[in-house]
């Protein structure tokens, strides 16, 4: 089975802003168009989604958020037993400490200062899949 | 009588008696401030007129009176005390040290007064008088600054407040700018004639400097607003941090920095790099045709370290060194030395924040000299 056609990964990412959802959706593109990308505006979609069986193999999650922030979600996300496996990562423009330390007492798994330019979305979309993807991308047996 | 005519010096000496006293008369009752005579045991023994229209009663009225009686309710019964041991250690001084004082007047409202006191002694009689001054206007004043100072101080913390939220703020839509400019480039290049590319590169050059200018004002406004968080700070260790962070402008100019050996000080680690940052950087920029050498010195100097950051650059002119500690001053175009104008403006405030004072003079080498203190 060659790679390429092979079930990839999927992630949600949940994130209000259409520049910030462009950059990601252009960088995943260049980097895997195998991945499946999966958006929601805000924690109550996502959410919605996750309850409705929707599962990625990870979850973008930017902070600032309509209707439910991503703490709100965050939280939710990691008290819930079916969920709580799924790892998220904090996804924001704010490196401020006090921020960092937050989202880790959440329980984030991660935590990703938003770049400048496209050339940080595409190093960033590299990164997840190469650290999160990775162990289930070794290579295959050809005979 | 007397036939030579009275010397400066002896002033109303050589005058009679009766007239003496008929002038102390006058002088009392044109007195802008109430005088009242009291003996050992507190009686009132002379007002004057003053005294009636402060306190409105007639001086009959209070002739005879214990002075408690131009003394609010609430502090008579403490009064007399005060007034044996003043007698005890009669001297002259003024009433209450670092209380407030009040007089009361006849209809019961109240007044802050300011009282000095003045032992005095007349046929082996001992009496005090009281100078009383009405300090009504100057409360008002006094509390009229206050309240401006206050309401100062406040719209200058909304001030911050604001200047912090739209500098956070304007860093998301910069983002876009400068993320799709990128993407442009990279994904778009080829596609790009050399008059758009050129286009591009103004735009992301304005961008950057915009990205200076509101991390800048960032750094500038939460110096302001937030108290330093106060850790024992290496710097050393910050002077390490510092030299990463501008290796590639050490690089570019073929500068040499060197330091003496650093303290330990009890400061907000992250300002104390904003700091040093800012004065290296401008050491290393503002350079003549030579590669630039910065001097880093470090000495006690009494309850403060005294650093100098001196470097062989353009120099400051005299008349500018103080200006350039200003927000947005700079002295040059931006073409040859770009910036904001706002590094050394960002220094000053965390030096004083830190209760440390910073200043600018010229260094041996002809270039700039930036001096400052922090607490030990
Ligand atoms: N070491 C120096 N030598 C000569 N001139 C200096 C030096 N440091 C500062 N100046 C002058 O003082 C001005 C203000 O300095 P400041 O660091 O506040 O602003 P800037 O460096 O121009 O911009 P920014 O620091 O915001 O990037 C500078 O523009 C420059 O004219
Ligand atoms: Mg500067």
């Amino acid at each position: 089975m060659p790679p390429s056609s092979a079930p990839s990964h999927s992630i949600l990412i949940v994130e209000d802003n259409p520049g910030d959802i462009g950059l990601l959706r252009a960088a995943f593109q260049k980097i895997d168009p195998t991945i499946e990308l999966v958006f929601a505006g805000d924690g109550i979609e996502a959410l919605a989604l996750l309850r409705r069986d929707h599962r990625p193999d990870l979850v973008l999650l930017d902070l600032n958020l309509p209707r439910m922030d991503g703490r709100e979600l965050l939280a939710l996300i990691k008290k819930d037993p079916l969920l709580r496996p799924i790892p998220v990562l904090v996804l924001t423009s704010s490196a401020a400490e006090s921020d960092v330390r937050n989202v880790y007492d959440l329980q984030a798994n991660g935590y990703l200062v938003k770049p400048d330019e496209y050339s940080g979305y595409l190093e960033l979309a590299r990164q997840t899949r190469q650290y999160w993807f990775s162990t289930i991308r070794l290579p295959t047996h050809s005979h | 009588m007397d036939p030579t005519p009275p010397t400066a010096r002896e002033g109303l000496r050589h005058r009679p008696r009766q007239w003496q006293a008929d002038m102390f008369r006058t002088v009392v009752e044109v007195s802008p401030n109430a005088m009242v005579m009291a003996d050992a045991q507190g009686r009132i023994e002379f007002a004057n007129a003053r005294t009636e229209q402060m306190f409105g009663y007639g001086r009959e009225e209070l002739v005879g009176e214990p002075v408690e009686i131009l003394v609010p309710e609430r502090f008579r019964a403490a009064h007399p005390r005060y007034l044996r041991g003043y007698f005890e250690a009669p001297e002259q001084r003024a009433m209450g040290a670092g209380r407030d004082l009040y007089g009361r007047r006849r209809d019961g409202t109240e007044f802050p007064v300011e009282i000095g006191l003045n032992p005095l002694e007349n046929g082996g009689e001992r009496f005090v008088l009281s100078v009383i001054i009405d300090i009504t206007a100057r409360k008002e004043i006094e509390s009229r600054l206050q309240a401006s100072a206050a309401e100062l101080a406040r719209s200058n913390a909304d001030l911050e407040q604001f200047a912090y939220a739209a500098s956070h703020d304007l860093k998301e839509p910069l983002r876009m700018i400068t993320g799709y400019l990128d993407m442009l480039t990279v994904e778009h290049g080829e596609a790009l004639g050399p008059q758009a590319h050129d286009c591009v590169r103004h735009a992301v050059e304005g961008a950057a400097r915009m990205r200076a200018l509101i991390e800048g004002l960032l750094a500038y406004s939460r110096a302001g607003t937030r108290a330093p968080e106060l850790g024992l700070v290496e710097l050393e260790l910050v002077l390490a941090e510092v030299r990463d962070n501008l290796a590639s402008a050490l690089a570019e100019s073929e500068g040499e920095l060197d330091a003496d050996e650093l303290p330990v000080v009890r400061a907000d680690r992250t300002q104390m790099l904003q700091l040093f940052q800012n004065l290296v950087s401008n050491a290393l920029k503002f350079r003549t045709a030579q590669p630039a050498r910065v001097r880093i010195r470090a000495s006690a100097d009494g309850p403060f370290w005294r650093f100098e950051v001196a470097d062989n650059g353009i120099g400051i002119e005299e008349p500018f060194r103080e200006r350039v500690f200003g927000m947005f001053q700079r002295l040059h175009g931006g073409n040859r030395y770009p910036g904001s104008g706002i590094g050394l403006a960002l220094c000053r405030r965390i030096v004083e924040r830190h209760g440390g004072k910073i200043h600018a003079e010229s260094s041996p080498e002809g270039g700039t000299r930036i001096v400052f203190l922090l607490p030990r």
